[in-house]
């Protein structure tokens, strides 16, 4: 009992820390704006927001599956290959005739399995979830390269481009998107048993077992709903560009973790608001964005998203610094 | 631990049948493990006396140009009755994965190795076992450093194109069809490879004083990644005309964005590789042009001449297997041609 109470001073603590992540989004997006307008060049569009949206949709879906595996105190490696291995798996079914709707049913259905073995393994087995992970990850590019002989799948019908290239209300379909999922699963998380039982987990795994959670089914459960954004990122993925390549989402996982820390959930667990991993999101999406347009050379952008990652957790931690 | 195995046992099912499924009836012995993949051809030739084994390393088998250039070595071998033996690297720049590769070959015998350096420096521990287990060795599509030769003091016969004369082909196609002054973006490969330094300086070379170059972006030879980086040009320069792109894969993300913007019909894309898709879209217009090599004829050129090689006669030192820029007008042709070296 002691630990929902504990639970929800936690939440207040974030509401507060989040503010910095809110201005430091700002800060950026300001500086772009003027750098850009120096250069010559249009940064604060609506087109343009709406192009970082569209840019970063892929990898915020997939962040919010880490973010809910991260919040159990886990990780999960394997979600960039299971974007690659839905879209060669995607690609052959939709090749070989089958509806689209069924097989993107599919292709979730397929994450949902890789999140079971993944959790189950970690869980029952004990084994570390970085290590059951980057065991995954690797057997499933393998097995995604098996499947179609390593060629990438082209020629799709065009109902494909249709789930992410349509527009609503001018808006490009892939924003709803991502704000629906998140919305979903942000209820689940402050709504629900299984969200309090995920952030509980997180919190202290020994104590939340005691008080009669079964943790090694939340734990499979948080690893399911993980895959099963993987597998959706996937679906968006091939149908953005139409085309299934064997080696895509490879280092997507880190860019999801990437957006996750930006965001200020504690990669110890129990810690942190689903919500702003989108903004970690976001943010990641409008630097490449930004560095792109001020046509800022690759070795400098990476350099300067390093640091912006570095810097977001420093001050995100500013607050569990002045405590101690 | 049952539900698991459960779970385990239908996952395994469920793989190999959509991989029985995507096979089409071919039951080609390919397999890929964790971090190296295999591909054995073994022919059930008849003759009694002890068949000439010729390992084959290409840099990956993760895409189509080195599958072409596989299914080249293949034929060629078949031809000529030897058995071939063929690993690669799943990384694009794994110089200790190939060296491995190269020291399980020498164990298990082979008359003479055939690779493809996964970087074009770091390979010269793996010439060493070359040399001191005495096999012949050919080197295909790119060069290895000269540095490293010296260094083991070998002198390896090399087989391929240069990528800088087919970025310039492509430059040099750029200036005679394509008006002057003409608004240029380039999408470059992984910054501090020397393919992809090489395809950029080609084009650039070529070009520069007909184009004006108003972006450069490395999109890391990912489809994906081609796709943003263009997205982002397009944002930052609206008159764009013209894309050159170091791949296709690269290309095609351009094409999605271009398509996205409403700019088909003002911006015209350029990739690299001829991938059969690449070919598909010039064909339907969609893209300018691609840059053809011929990874198929390194491959038979290479498993000819180690033959050669093995049997203590001569062979050339270096042939240019050449490059050409494949546009609406030649590209049936260049169809025709690959189609003999696809699965």
């Amino acid at each position: 009992m002691n630990k929902s109470i504990s639970g929800k001073k936690d939440g207040k603590k974030i509401d507060l820390q989040s503010l910095t992540l809110y201005i430091g989004t700002i800060v950026i997006l300001l500086i772009f704006t003027i750098a850009c307008r120096i250069a010559g060049k249009d940064f604060l569009t609506v087109r343009n927001i709406q192009n970082v949206i569209t840019q970063s949709a892929v990898i915020a879906v997939i962040a919010i599956g880490q973010s809910i595996v991260i919040l159990t105190g886990g990780i999960d490696l394997s979600v960039g290959s299971v974007v690659g291995f839905v879209g060669i798996l995607g690609g052959l079914m939709i090749k070989a005739g089958m509806p689209i709707g069924l097989a993107c049913l599919i292709i979730i259905a397929v994450g949902v399995l890789v999140g079971a073995v993944n959790g189950s393994i970690l869980s029952r087995g004990k084994v570390p979830p970085f290590i059951v992970t980057l065991g995954t990850m690797q057997i499933i590019r393998g097995l995604t390269m098996v499947l179609n002989s390593g060629k990438p799948i082209s020629g799709f019908p065009d109902g494909l481009k249709a789930i992410m290239n349509t527009k609503i209300l001018g808006m490009p379909i892939s924003i709803l998107y991502v704000f629906v999922l998140y919305a979903v699963m942000i209820l689940i998380m402050n709504k629900t048993r299984l969200g309090r039982w995920i952030y509980s987990i997180g919190g202290n795994a020994k104590a939340s077992k005691l008080a009669g959670i079964r943790t090694n089914r939340i734990e499979t459960y948080a690893y399911i709903i993980c895959g099963a954004f993987a597998a959706i990122g996937g679906i968006l993925l091939l149908s953005r560009l139409s085309y299934a390549d064997p080696n895509a989402g490879s280092g997507y996982e880190m860019d999801a973790i990437a957006a996750v820390v930006i965001g200020g959930i504690a990669m110890s667990g129990g810690k942190g608001n689903i919500g702003n991993t989108l903004v970690g999101a976001l943010i990641l999406g409008m630097l490449k964005c930004g560095l792109q347009i001020l046509n800022v050379p690759v070795y400098f952008q990476t350099i300067i998203i390093g640091l912006a990652i570095i810097t977001a957790v420093y001050f995100d931690k500013s607050k569990e610094r002045k405590a101690e | 631990m049952k539900r698991f195995l459960a779970i385990l046992v239908v996952m395994v099912m469920l793989v190999s049948s959509l991989t029985a499924c995507g096979k089409k009836g071919e039951t080609d012995p390919e397999g890929n493990s964790n971090n190296s993949s295999n591909i054995e051809n073994k022919n059930d030739g008849s003759s009694s006396e002890k068949k000439i084994k010729i390992g084959f390393v290409p840099m990956t088998l993760n895409n189509e140009y080195f599958i072409t250039m596989v299914n080249g070595a293949k034929q060629k071998a078949e031809e000529l009755g030897v058995e071939l033996v063929i690993q690669a690297a799943d990384d694009h720049a794994s110089a200790a994965l190939q060296l491995l590769i190269v020291e399980n070959m020498i164990t298990a015998d082979v008359d003479g190795i055939c690779i493809v350096p996964s970087s074009s420096e770091g390979l010269s521990s793996a010439l060493q076992k070359v040399k001191e287990a005495g096999i012949p060795i050919i080197n295909l599509d790119t060069k290895i450093d000269q540095a490293i030769l010296d260094e083991v003091d070998m002198e390896v016969p090399f087989y391929g194109t240069d990528n800088y004369a087919g970025a310039k082909s492509a430059g040099e196609f750029v200036v005679e069809n394509i008006e002057n002054g003409i608004e240029t973006a380039i999408l470059t490969g992984i910054e501090g490879q020397q393919n992809a330094a090489d395809r950029r300086n080609g084009f650039y070379d070529a070009a520069k004083d007909h184009v004006k170059v108003v972006a450069e972006q490395s999109a890391n030879w990912e489809v994906d990644l081609g796709y943003i980086a263009a997205q982002n040009i397009l944002t930052a320069n609206p008159s764009t005309g013209l894309i050159f792109a170091s791949n296709d894969g690269m290309a095609i993300g351009a094409l999605r964005a271009v398509e996205e913007a409403e700019l088909k019909d003002k911006i015209k894309i350029i990739g690299f590789d001829a991938i059969t898709e690449a070919l598909n879209l010039v064909k339907s217009g969609d893209l300018y042009g691609t840059v053809a090599q011929y990874p198929a004829e390194m491959g038979k050129l290479g498993v000819e001449n180690m033959v050669k090689l093995i049997n203590g006669e001569e062979v050339e030192n270096y042939i240019n297997t050449g490059a050409k820029l494949i546009t609406a007008d030649n590209v049936d042709e260049h169809i025709e041609y690959v189609s003999q070296y696809a699965d």
